[in-house]
């Protein structure tokens, strides 16, 4: 059996205790509720025990393999809640894909700039999700402009690195 | 170009791939970016990770992660436990079940039914029911096969909440309904239940499910129409 491999409880626990934090952070960014977060990861990990064979770490690693079946499990989950509300209706569309490879992508973001430095994620979100000029933020936290402008430099560095460590590729 | 100078270049490139630069300072930078590839790499480089930003939400990052529940680990590890249990469980139940419904009818029937499980072949023709106007996204669907005992039901569902308790009947002639038991849906891995009615296939009239609080009915009118003819031709 490949180290990794999740046909027992061992490697189901070790998964867990490596995975499930990401999986469930994502799991409530996407569904936007906690107890169908749980479910999500819940059904995630008994699935991907029941198929812990066709697990091959040659292919991926345990994390891509693990966002593979959540992603299929959101998607089931979406469907189901889709028809709760419009069951009298015909020929609803199916919930399409897309949303959930946003919602992945916006996770993935919202995770790294959690994850950089405090100082540089501060100032990203004042210049660029604020929109304020760099003058005024560096007068309210008194220091040169130039500072600033480093600090956007260096923390989109740092974002660059985390979203690599995170494993995002374009 | 000194690396010196690059450094001083460099720090203005977050701003640049932000579009917040002055125009004076970004007409010079790109003067420079024209003689210097190492810079031009790492503006492109930040330019795709700008890119990013506008798909993040501060209402969320700036919250910290949610963390699991503490107990879900070990609520996964009995769930496992519990599947790992009831499917060594269910392999058993399903051998004895076909032992003792054999030993309960004829013995011709306990030597059909052991032929049956010998040859893997249904003692009539097997039926496909397929549930019509369902919700979508949910699918509900059937394979009926005449048995010794009554009839052998595979059920199909999917697309119904995690965790719903699926029961199963069959309605006879007099519109009385015979249990067939039921399941707990659960997703993925395997969606088809295996279940039996003491009711002949050849009498019923409808295939009914209760998930959850719904109900989905089946009518078998092609069923009995087909067990009606061979049923003559048996007879003439």
């Amino acid at each position: 059996m490949p180290s990794g491999a999740l046909t027992d409880e061992r490697g189901v626990r070790e998964a867990y205790a490596a995975h499930s934090a990401e999986l469930f952070g994502f799991a409530v960014r996407s569904l936007g509720d906690a107890g169908l977060a749980e479910e999500a990861v819940q059904e995630t990990f008994v699935r991907a025990w029941r198929a812990g064979e066709r697990f091959d770490p040659q292919i991926g690693s345990l994390r891509t393999w693990l966002f593979a079946i959540l992603r299929n499990v959101v998607i089931d989950l979406s469907r189901a809640r889709a028809v709760r509300p419009r069951v009298a209706e015909e020929g609803a569309a199916e919930p399409s894909v897309e949303p959930f490879e946003k919602a992945l992508l916006a996770w993935q973001v919202e995770e790294a700039l959690r994850r950089i430095g405090d100082q540089h994620r501060e100032v990203l979100v004042e210049t660029y999700y604020r929109g304020r000029p760099y003058a005024e933020v560096a007068e309210e936290l008194g220091v040169p402009e130039g500072t600033i402008k480093s600090r956007v430099y260096y923390g989109l560095r740092a974002l660059r690195v985390v979203l690599e460590e995170m494993g995002y590729d374009e | 170009m000194t690396s010196e100078s690059c450094r001083e270049w460099r720090e203005s490139l977050g701003a640049y791939a932000l579009g917040r630069l002055g125009e004076e300072e970004r007409v010079a930078l790109e003067v420079h970016l024209e003689g210097c590839a190492g810079c031009r790499v790492e503006a492109d480089s930040l330019r795709s990770v700008a890119t990013l930003l506008p798909h993040a939400d501060p209402a969320h990052f700036e919250q910290p992660a949610p963390s699991p529940p503490a107990d879900l680990g070990s609520r996964i590890a009995a769930t496992i436990g519990a599947e790992r249990h009831s499917r060594r469980r269910r392999r058993r139940r399903w051998r004895l079940g076909v032992g003792l419904s054999g030993a309960a009818a004829t013995a011709a029937a306990a030597l059909l039914a052991i032929f049956v499980l010998g040859g893997g072949q249904g003692a009539g023709p097997e039926q496909h029911v397929a549930f019509r106007s369902l919700p979508p996204g949910v699918k509900v669907a059937a394979t009926l096969e005449p048995r010794a005992f009554g009839t052998e039901i595979h059920m199909y569902v999917s697309g119904i909440r995690s965790g719903t308790l699926c029961r199963v009947y069959m309605r006879g002639p007099g519109g009385g309904a015979v249990s067939a038991g039921g399941f707990r849906y659960r997703w993925g891995g395997d969606d088809s239940a295996v279940l039996s009615a003491a009711l002949d296939l050849s009498r019923a009239e409808a295939l009914i499910v209760h998930a959850g609080k719904r109900t989905f009915v089946a009518p078998l009118g092609g069923a009995t129409a087909l067990q009606q003819s061979h049923t003559e031709e048996e007879t003439t």
